[in-house]
């Protein structure tokens, strides 16, 4: 079984910030895990 | 409402279409009209994303779930940048760089014609039967709250929404959705405001955060994993993904959005504006619901927030000591919450604590008197699983926010119906005109008879939901239903989708075959077993894609090398404005 990303994925134009689309990715999800971080400690903080 | 009011409420709901139809006139071609010429900016289709996915139920029921159950709801929203990130790795650039119309198009390139049909069809199913709710729902909470014929309400705006997205296609549909956005963007900061400032004397914005949190209502992270609790850190981390990528990279209603960019990497931004965006919008949404629930700790809600649900129960000889408890009990958790705001002020420990415990269970009390006229109302009307969250908030704000404000928020809700409807409405003509009649009906045909026809199945469609709205009141618990639609049918859509993107091997017939066998699944799932749905999306999706790869291996075909046969569609023109 092969997992391969179809060649029409590969980026031609990088984003606006940031450099490439892996560091604009990884922003993004760093970005959810702070929100999380920040949900869970308001919960915990007012509780 | 006030004549400022009306005012306010009728000139938003002209001008806002109005600069839609402007800012979209002028394209003569199907490609203009279905993808808008592919010239749309990322903060365009970023806000068009949002505003289809946001209906006026989200703004309405919102913070009343707040109220009722705290925030817990915004897990829902956690694996919707997971999500966006795949389908910006994945779906977009494949999608846009295979110059289709709609997604299902691409299906086809892949597969065969019945996967792209069969495709076409569920979403056909699953968005008809939804696009209709999408007026139904807040016309029908507003009968309630206002007295207003919800029959009149879904018509005006229905023919409103149907007109200029039938008129100007997605490039009207886009630019009224921006607007829209900006107007509920600018409600629900004004609603915040406007309830803190009225909290009493002596109330301040942190201590009504205490006190909202001091019985469990800023409950926005649950770590416990349990199968059957429909939100937690869990479900909304693994379910609301699976959900997520099949809402925003199977649905055409969604596709179709991000298919306009001037290119893959604006459609890229788009997705990842609203990766960054949605989950602190909902939670400043639940937050406005859970101060609203403050305010409430100091000015007496009533029993029931459903007024005819009130006019039932007041009949029955059981009312007045009902009410009196609850009455009783209003009063004792104000008693508690004023003392636990006193003692937190003075920084008082042990008078703090002892606040705290008595202020819970003054909350406790109230809540158990609530269930009492709930299950009042359910034994007179003969209902079960009376649920009055989806008037909380508007039952709030037509009581107490100052004239004009209120119009403001109606706008709002009616924007919002206005803005999911017109996308469905959008995206069902198009999967109606590309995938189906063209495709097996009328292929050869010239490109403006493809925007004529475009033109009247949006109008046909626009028709239907207006009359399924009409009527929806009839429908009765078969709503609710329809309601969790998209977690029957999206899982399916997302399976054949992963085993076009990443199974070489598999070809149309396994794919189309599990496309079956995960809808049968779902089914098994919902009839007989009790896992929350957010799961379904999990399960079913993993189903086609288990049930696909077996199936290419029993047919013993070799893996595919060439994944993107060329087009079957002519060129779209991308110059076209």
């Amino acid at each position: 079984m092969k997992f391969r990303l179809p060649a029409e994925t590969y980026d031609s134009e990088p984003p606006p910030i940031l450099g490439s689309w892996r560091n604009l990715y990884i922003a993004v999800l760093v970005w959810l895990a702070v929100v999380i971080a920040v949900c869970y400690a308001f919960t915990r903080y007012f509780a | 409402m006030t004549t400022l009011d009306w005012i306010v409420m009728i000139a938003t709901m002209i001008a806002i279409p109005g600069f839609g139809l402007w800012r979209g006139r002028g394209g003569k071609t199907t490609s203009h009209y279905l993808l808008a010429g592919k010239t749309m900016p990322w903060y365009a289709m970023g806000l068009s994303i949002m505003a289809t996915q946001a209906s006026a139920i989200t703004f309405i029921a919102t913070p009343g779930q707040a109220y009722v159950d705290g925030m817990r709801f915004v897990q829902f929203y956690f694996g919707l940048p997971i999500a966006m990130v795949l389908l910006a790795m994945t779906a977009v650039p494949i999608f846009h760089r295979a110059g289709v119309y709609t997604a299902y198009e691409y299906l086809e390139r892949r597969f065969d014609a019945k996967t792209r049909a069969l495709a076409g069809i569920v979403f056909l199913i699953s968005r008809g039967m939804a696009v209709g709710l999408a007026l139904y729902a807040p016309a029908i909470v507003m009968s309630v709250i206002f007295g207003w014929p919800d029959r009149l309400t879904t018509l005006i705006i229905g023919i409103v929404c149907v007109f200029y997205t039938t008129m100007g296609g997605i490039p009207a549909v886009t630019w009224t959705d921006v607007l829209q956005m900006t107007i509920i963007f600018a409600g629900l900061i004004l609603a915040l405001i406007t309830v803190i400032s009225l909290m009493p004397h002596g109330v301040s914005f942190t201590d009504a955060v205490y006190l909202a949190g001091a019985v469990g209502k800023l409950n926005a992270v649950d770590t416990k994993l349990d199968w059957d609790n429909r939100y937690n850190l869990w479900s909304g981390l693994l379910g609301s993904t699976f959900l997520m990528l099949g809402y925003f990279g199977c649905d055409q209603s969604q596709v179709q959005r991000y298919l306009t960019g001037k290119s893959v990497a604006q459609s890229k931004l788009s997705i990842m504006f609203n990766a960054v965006a949605k989950v602190p919008m909902q939670f400043f949404i639940l937050f406005v619901g859970a101060m609203v629930f403050v305010f409430y700790l100091f000015a007496q809600p009533p029993m029931l927030f459903q007024q005819t649900a009130m006019k039932t129960i007041a009949k029955q000889p059981a009312y007045t000591s009902v009410q009196s408890k609850y009455d009783d009990a209003w009063s004792k958790r104000e008693r508690a919450a004023r003392a636990l705001n006193v003692a937190r002020q003075r920084d008082d420990k042990a008078a703090l604590n002892a606040s705290i415990a008595d202020f819970r269970t003054a909350q406790r009390e109230i809540e158990t008197a609530r269930q009492t006229g709930i299950q009042l109302y359910e034994k007179s009307a003969h209902e079960s699983g009376f649920n009055d969250t989806n008037y909380i908030f508007l039952t709030f704000v037509t009581r107490y926010f100052p004239a004009g404000v209120i119009g403001l928020v109606i706008a709002v809700i009616m924007n919002a119906a206005m803005s999911s409807s017109s996308g469905e409405l959008n995206s069902l003509a198009a999967v109606s005109v590309m995938d189906l009649y063209r495709r097996l009906f009328r292929p050869d045909e010239t490109d403006r008879h493809y925007l004529i026809v475009s033109r009247i199945c949006t109008a046909i469609w626009g028709t239907w939901a207006v009359l399924f709205a009409q009527y929806a009141k009839n429908l009765g618990s078969l709503v609710e239903a329809i309601n969790q639609v998209g977690s029957y049918f999206y899982p399916v859509l997302l399976g054949v989708f992963i085993l076009a993107f990443f199974f070489p091997r598999v070809r149309g017939s396994a794919a189309f075959w599990a496309m079956l066998t995960g809808e049968a699944v779902i089914v098994a799932c919902a009839v007989f077993t009790h896992i929350a749905f957010l799961w379904y999306n999990v399960i079913g999706a993993l189903a086609v894609v288990i049930a696909g790869w077996l199936l290419s291996i029993a047919a013993g075909e070799p893996p595919s090398h060439v994944l993107h046969v060329p087009a079957i569609s002519p060129r779209i023109d991308t110059g076209a404005v």
